[in-house]
């Protein structure tokens, strides 16, 4: 960027907190009027700063032995030309970010952050479509932000509210205890990108490195699904989401009696009451020159789980799904190792209690015929060993237990030089994964019904990487890979991993260029090689900030 | 993984680069001929001269083809050493760094909403992809880190040899210092490894006054002669001197407003 645009990129104005101000600047009219009445009287004069900028992008991918999403013969939901492909084109997305910031004096402040996106996929489903600008070139907003701050409301005390993103946690992306918002997992590349919502955040920072944050989100928001996550759900094969080998053998068995043929998913969404309000508590602070944080969280888990099912006449079947409730207590510390020259470390955990959810399966495939599919347990063995078709109900299988469980992350990075970076932590427990228990595979070339694959939900992963700088940090060459390990005693292991190579060219000012590649490896009864996961593409970007 | 932005971090810190000093009457430095030790101490009192201060600059780095990147950044400082930085232009625009103590230091990644704290290994790390190092941006003192021999003088200029104290592992183990004599900074700097083969060349230039007892030099430029010759530079667009920075700038809260 050159000095002149950087200049215009940013005013900085002495003025009366008037309209006049807006009438000045009428791309920020809304804002300004926003401050201006959050303000009220106010002081006569005070500073009024205006920042704007923002970013232009590119991403263009292509994806590879893929499996179809939507299957071949089924229409695309939107756009229509939006078909993941075994190889094609699966994004071809342009993004014109705008951020504006408003700050008057140095109590107020708005902040909006929008993105306008094009799909860069026509949606024509008839002819009269082709008539509309927005059904030939879809796009949709986002918007990380749309806030106004009021500093020191009260002594030491911050308040937030509006469309915003709460960051907790010290790991690199995959933190426990970073639940406030929910994930937008449409983007591998990502590994989840916080997905904004409207929240009430206070901030007490009573002395320097003590804060306690408090968070209030009245209406949950549902993580955003991968474009392949529907093939979780909708590939018949798939073994029922019950924890115990019996029960989901048996509903294996009554699957194959009955083929399903067509299933339709239903979305049991939280009803926007204060009962499924979500809060969090954070104290942060720091001793010995060791930052540490204890969190809570009460609120849902963002990712859908299989809570009923119905067996309905000519194979259909009707799944519904829930977002569980949970509480997390959480913790973080971060430091530096000076006798290693520096290395930065971290150590983040969060022990979850999640709401039990159990699965309700009903044969209804006789007309008439509503009979629930429950379990009973031999009263010598406590074992699950029979099932029973309608009333009274015995017991449901069980989706996710209400034992607690443990995500850990701990991680260390280094700067070997000026060129080389390095960075490695330990995960247990993936971004997506949750609840105790095991996680069942179709086993690849499985039949309805057949034996699944079972793997410990909460896995252990090695995700490590490095970036190698060259020409004046013009070129960055950077790999990473997320490795997952197979726990000690498993007795049928899968080598699964993704890798992310690529090379970033800053080729100017504020312009930077990108190639590389998302590699998905293991078999598809694996937890990367399985195709709801995804596929592996190529990508190739461009981004200009300004 | 924006790993990319954890580069700038220990950063950035155009603190040594535009300071405050006294300068000695000049009668006196007729005089008398001061010491090596005493040049440099007047020096550090030069660098250190001030409560707080504001800087806006950029930082451009020449390319290969002659055209000149650039990055723009704020850097707020409170003495004894709390710097903040903010980042206003370029690809790291929004970023902003708060270095708390030489071991302490915190990064705000705007793409993650997100305050991380850094190792002090990203002083390994050069500035932006320039040819300023962490270390030698972050120099505040030089005193406590070399040793000083007065080895010429001119009419303006006082000429040092600084040599790394023992126990000090520095990038560069000897400098070449020339001090001007009307504002005790360092005009020009060569940067020598221990056998005194040049390796890097600062120079410091059109100092100004930004206050009754401060100078501030409008441009640095270093020439890597590592690299070919390589060239960056910062270029002080505008400062403010002991203007009452409130303690809670430099805070981990700061970092998110």
């Amino acid at each position: 960027m050159s000095s002149a645009s950087a200049r215009r990129s940013r005013f900085r104005l002495r003025a009366h907190a008037t309209a006049d101000c807006c009438n000045s600047l009428l791309a920020t009219c809304a804002l300004a009027a926003v401050t201006t009445l959050a303000l009220g009287p106010g002081p006569a004069h005070a500073d009024v700063e205006f920042k704007f900028g923002g970013q232009v992008s590119s991403d263009l991918r292509f994806r590879m032995n893929g499996q179809e999403v939507p299957v071949y013969g089924q229409d695309a939901i939107f756009p229509s030309q939006q078909r993941l492909l075994k190889y094609g084109f699966s994004r071809n997305e342009n993004r014109i970010k705008t951020q504006l910031g408003l700050s008057i004096g140095t109590r107020v402040k708005a902040v909006a952050d929008m993105d306008f996106v094009f799909y860069g996929y026509s949606d024509l489903k008839d002819l009269d479509a082709t008539l509309y600008r927005e059904r030939v070139d879809p796009w949709y907003i986002e918007a990380d932000a749309a806030y106004l701050d009021v500093y020191r409301i009260l002594p030491h005390l911050d308040l937030r509210i509006g469309r915003q993103i709460v960051s907790w946690g010290s790991a690199d992306k995959f933190s426990p205890t970073n639940n406030l918002n929910t994930l937008d997992l449409s983007d591998p590349l990502l590994f989840g990108r916080a997905l904004a919502n409207q929240m009430v955040r206070l901030d007490w920072n009573p002395i320097s490195d003590l804060i306690i944050t408090a968070v209030w989100v009245p209406v949950f928001r549902p993580a955003r699904l991968p474009r392949t996550a529907p093939l979780a759900l909708s590939e018949f094969n798939r073994p029922a989401p019950v924890q115990d080998d019996l029960q989901r053998n048996t509903l294996g068995f009554l699957a194959a009696a009955n083929p399903p043929k067509q299933l339709n998913v239903y979305t049991m969404q939280p009803e926007p009451s204060i009962e499924n309000s979500q809060v969090g508590v954070r104290i942060s602070g720091r001793a010995l020159n060791i930052d540490m944080a204890l969190s809570y969280y009460y609120g849902r888990w963002g990712i859908p789980t299989p809570a009923w099912a119905i067996l309905k006449p000519d194979g259909l079947v009707e799944v519904g799904v829930v977002w569980p409730r949970m509480q997390v207590l959480g913790f973080d510390f971060a430091g530096t190792i000076d006798k290693l020259g520096g290395m930065g470390w971290w150590i983040e955990g969060g022990v979850f209690f999640p709401q039990q959810i159990t699965y309700g399966v009903y044969d209804a495939l006789a007309p008439g015929q509503w009979d629930p599919v429950t379990f009973e347990r031999d009263k010598v063995t406590n074992r699950y060993e029979s099932y029973k078709l309608g009333y009274p109900e015995h017991e449901r299988g069980v989706v996710i237990p209400s034992t607690p469980f443990v995500k850990l992350t701990a991680g260390v990075d280094y700067s070997f030089n000026k060129y080389l970076y390095g960075n490695f932590q330990y995960v247990y427990g993936f971004i997506d994964e949750f609840g105790a228990g095991r996680s069942a595979f179709a086993r690849p070339g499985a039949a309805i019904g057949d034996p699944a694959r079972t793997e410990a939900r909460i896995g252990h992963y090695l995700v490590a990487g490095a970036d190698l700088k060259l020409f004046n940090a013009q070129l960055l060459l950077r790999f990473f890979g997320a490795f997952k390990v197979p726990p000690v005693g498993d007795m049928d292991p899968h080598f699964t991993a993704v890798l992310f190579p690529q090379i970033v060219w800053a080729v100017w000012d504020a312009t930077e260029l990108s190639v590389g590649s998302f590699v998905f490896l293991g078999p598809r009864d694996s937890k990367f090689g399985d195709p709801a996961a995804g596929a592996t593409e190529l990508f190739l970007k461009a981004k200009f900030t300004y | 993984m924006r790993i990319r932005l954890l580069l700038i971090a220990a950063s950035l810190i155009p603190a040594s680069l535009a300071r405050a000093d006294i300068a000695p009457p000049p009668s006196l430095a007729k005089a008398v001929v001061p010491s090596g030790p005493e040049v440099l101490a007047r020096l550090d009192k030069a660098i250190n001269a001030f409560k707080d201060a504001v800087w806006e600059s950029k930082l451009r780095i020449k390319e290969p083809g002659g055209q000149w990147r650039e990055l723009a950044f704020t850097t707020y400082q409170k003495v004894p050493g709390k710097r903040l930085v903010r980042f206003t232009g370029g690809e790291n625009k929004g970023m902003n760094v708060l270095v708390e103590s030489a071991d302490t230091v915190y990064v705000y990644l705007p793409e993650f909403k997100k305050v991380r704290r850094m190792g002090t290994h990203v002083k390994n790390q050069n500035f932006g992809g320039s040819d300023f190092s962490s270390e030698d941006m972050s120099q505040t003192s030089y005193s406590n880190a070399f040793d000083a021999k007065l080895v010429g003088e001119d009419a303006t200029t006082y000429i040092l040899e600084l040599s790394a104290k023992s126990g000090q592992e520095r990038e560069f183990a000897k400098l070449k210092m020339w001090v001007g004599k009307e504002h005790s900074q360092a005009t020009r700097i060569e940067y020598m490894d221990a056998s005194g083969k040049k390796l890097k060349t600062e120079e410091r230039v059109e100092y100004k006054k930004d206050s009754p007892e401060h100078w501030q030099p409008t441009r640095i430029t270093v020439t890597d002669h590592r690299k070919s010759d390589h060239m960056s530079e910062i270029v002080f667009l505008t400062s403010k001197i002991d203007s009452g920075l409130p303690d809670d700038l430099f805070t981990v809260r700061s970092l998110q407003r």
